[in-house]
């Protein structure tokens, strides 16, 4: 190898005087291109609507297709609609047969979860304007109704007590310490905690000292409770299984796969059918705890193939690494694999969520249990309200959307909390 | 572990100072070079005689190493020559189909707990960093030394502050991997490697993926690593850390060890054909 010639060194660009402002000027290929930051409405208007003789056209066509539509639903919704179907038998679609009497646990079980969402939303992101107009058009929608068919001013004093609540939750986090700290964690582990004891303890709040009995879980308070138990026992049960299906020993894998495939390979409704008919001889009497039974094991099947997609997403290096810092397959796992693995899976484990949400409807078919859906049916058997069947089921297919929405708006939440760490 | 001092210092007290001129070779019995400076050390890393294959293919063939104590070796070879296959079996990433491997007198094989024992005193660096993303720069480092070592927290946060401030980059603890450029993602790395008080480390192309401009950031680090009286392996095709910095130069070539010496010797008369042609056409 010869000796090179010097590298010629650039001069030493003289520093800025010090003190006083400086003014940033930046190099002309950095510099913005004469755009101002206010396109005024007009323009913007004749840019993007009316940019040509097709565009025109076309503009024209679709709005003139979203007013009529636009129209039509509200002459529908404000003076076609005849929303006493739903007015007069609120009760019926909220809990059916849950005991009147006993409404106050109802209403102290919403009022707990909302402190609990509140408390969620302040310790792991933040309630923006959109989720405030989120929760002003649906309660007033709520208060809408209750006001429509007369109720007693109480029921929309709780729901606005209930609203309250979550903004309370919320605002109680602001003694939470910001910066990452330990306390900080401490905080997060304890909402965290109660967020996942509240289902056992609205269950708790619903039964104990003379409550109701599992059998008059009912309308939609009973999709309120079959959906989560569904989507957190399905998680429960997936988490293994996908482990399982990704091990080295053959046995294990083996049981697994069968399970996952067996399980995928029937609809829901045959494994309702499974928990009406066979399962009583197996766990026994309760058709609910049979029915949560079947959906978790139904809902773990999908979760786990979306976990074990995500095992397989990771980089074969984390789990080197972690084998070379010392960590022993338990710890690799928890510690390293699983976390990241469960963050790149939470999009399709949401729609599996929102999926079986949906599907808790199916219970009405065939198991007798009724929740929202099967007791609007029941609302509109009654012969005053016979013509009333769209309003029926559209106030159904309103609220099972409001929650569906809400569940993937979550879920974008903790995607975005999860990804601070994204490679 | 009863040692009252941090691996920082022990490593610091072990350092002596490198010969500056490793001039004359000295040799071992089995043909083996290595510096003056090595003359008192024992084999920490013995390996006779060993194969892999991958399926069909056989990635070692008849790989025999002896490895002194605070010894630098450098690995060179043509792409798919074996040598990151060489050095994955030293820690047991790959297991070896035949032969021998035994490191500071712990023999590699099915037991488990021969295994758990070499991964704590081999350290190892990967060309990718597999830094993990989800944790902090300060949890990646504290996590070996908690989890597996189980020292207590402060402790090992203070061990782990340590070792950034000797990779030079303390005030990065609490940002996450990502938000690191390549250079100091592979300096946190061999900080994680550290921190777990390894007899020897490890480092498999540990410049390969970076840019040019980062690449010295980490080779200074290694260097002030081998100064310190690390046992080092190291896969490269940096010949300038090869020359400056290495005991011994080692070359694979189709699984096999091909030729071994002093850089003095690589550089200025190898003597294997195979040898001179790859030195041809990176040099």
């Amino acid at each position: 190898m010869s000796e090179l010639p010097p590298i010629p060194r650039p001069e030493q660009r003289p520093l800025p005087p010090a003190g006083g402002p400086r003014k940033i000027v930046l190099p002309p290929h950095r510099q913005r291109a004469g755009r101002p930051f206010r396109v005024k409405a007009r323009e913007w208007i004749s840019r993007n609507l009316f940019p040509s003789l097709g565009g025109t056209i076309l503009t024209l066509i679709s709005a003139g297709f979203l007013g009529i539509m636009v129209v039509g639903i509200l002459w529908f919704v404000f003076f076609d609609a005849n929303w006493n179907v739903i007015t007069a038998n609120r009760w019926l679609l909220f809990a059916g047969s849950f005991p009147r009497e006993e409404a106050w646990r109802l209403w102290t079980s919403i009022a707990v979860v909302m402190f609990l969402i509140g408390l969620a939303y302040g310790t792991w992101s933040s309630l923006g304007r959109r989720d405030t107009l989120f929760i002003v058009l649906t309660g007033a929608f709520v208060i809408f109704l209750m006001a429509h068919g007369g109720a007693t001013i109480w029921s929309s004093i709780w729901f606005l007590v209930a609203i309250g609540l979550l903004y309370l939750g919320y605002y109680l986090t602001v003694w939470m310490p910001r910066e990452t700290s330990p306390r900080r964690v401490w905080h997060q582990r304890i909402v965290g905690g109660l967020l996942a004891l509240s289902l056992p303890l609205v269950l708790v709040i619903l039964m104990v000292a003379g409550g109701a009995n599992t059998r008059q879980f009912d309308g939609f308070v009973l999709n309120l409770i079959l959906a989560p138990v569904g989507i957190v026992g399905g998680l429960v049960v997936a988490i293994p299984l996908a482990l399982g299906r990704a091990s080295n020993m053959r046995t294990i894998k083996w049981t697994c796969t069968a399970y996952i495939e067996v399980v995928r390979g029937a609809p829901l409704l045959g494994w309702l059918f499974v928990a009406l008919f066979i399962l009583d001889d197996v766990i026994g009497g309760d058709l609910i705890i049979r029915t949560m039974v079947v959906l978790a094991v139904f809902t773990g099947a999908y979760m786990a193939e979306y976990i074990r997609g995500g095992l397989q997403a990771l980089p074969r290096g984390q789990y080197e690494a972690a084998q070379a810092v010392g960590l022993n397959q338990l710890q690799a796992m928890q510690l390293i694999v699983l976390p990241q693995a469960l963050r790149i899976s939470i999009p399709p484990i949401v729609g599996q969520a929102i999926a079986i949400w949906k599907d808790t409807t199916l219970v009405t078919i065939i198991l007798t249990l009724r929740e929202l859906k099967g007791n609007a049916d029941s609302a509109i058997a009654q012969s005053e309200f016979i013509p009333d069947r769209i309003e029926a089921y559209v106030f159904v297919a309103v609220v099972f959307w409001v929650v569906a929405f809400m569940m993937s708006r979550i879920s974008q939440r903790v995607e975005r909390a999860q990804g601070i760490g994204e490679r | 572990m009863t040692d009252e001092l941090s691996p920082v210092d022990i490593i610091a007290e072990s350092a002596g100072p490198k010969a500056a001129a490793a001039v004359q070779p000295a040799t071992n019995g089995e043909g083996e070079v290595f510096s003056p400076r090595l003359a008192g050390s024992q084999d920490i890393i013995i390996t006779e005689n060993v194969d892999k294959w991958f399926g069909d293919f056989q990635a070692l063939d008849d790989v025999s190493l002896r490895i002194k104590e605070h010894e630098i070796v450098v690995i060179l070879g043509p792409s798919g020559s074996g040598k990151s296959t060489y050095i994955r079996c030293l820690n047991r990433l790959e297991e070896h189909d035949a032969g021998r491997i035994v490191i500071d007198g712990i023999e590699l094989n099915e037991d488990v707990r021969a295994m758990a024992a070499i991964r704590s005193e081999v350290g190892m660096v990967f060309q990718q960093f597999n830094l993990f993303p989800h944790i902090s720069v300060l949890s990646n480092i504290t996590l070996g030394p908690q989890k597996v070592r189980h020292m207590p927290k402060l402790e090992a946060e203070a061990l782990a502050m340590q070792l950034l401030e000797r990779v030079g980059i303390p005030e990065q603890a609490d940002k996450f991997p990502a938000q690191l450029s390549g250079g100091q993602q592979q300096r946190v790395a061999i900080a994680r490697a550290l921190a777990m008080q390894p007899k020897i480390m490890l480092f498999d192309e540990p410049t390969s993926a970076l840019d040019p401009e980062m690449i010295k950031e980490v080779l200074d680090v290694m260097q002030e690593l081998a100064e310190s009286g690390m046992t080092m392996i190291v896969v490269t095709h940096e010949m300038g850390f090869a020359r400056e910095v290495a005991d011994r130069l080692v070359f694979f070539d189709e699984g096999a060890l091909v030729e071994q010496g002093t850089p003095e010797h690589f550089f200025t008369n190898p003597r294997e054909e195979r040898t001179k042609l790859f030195l041809s056409q990176i040099l």
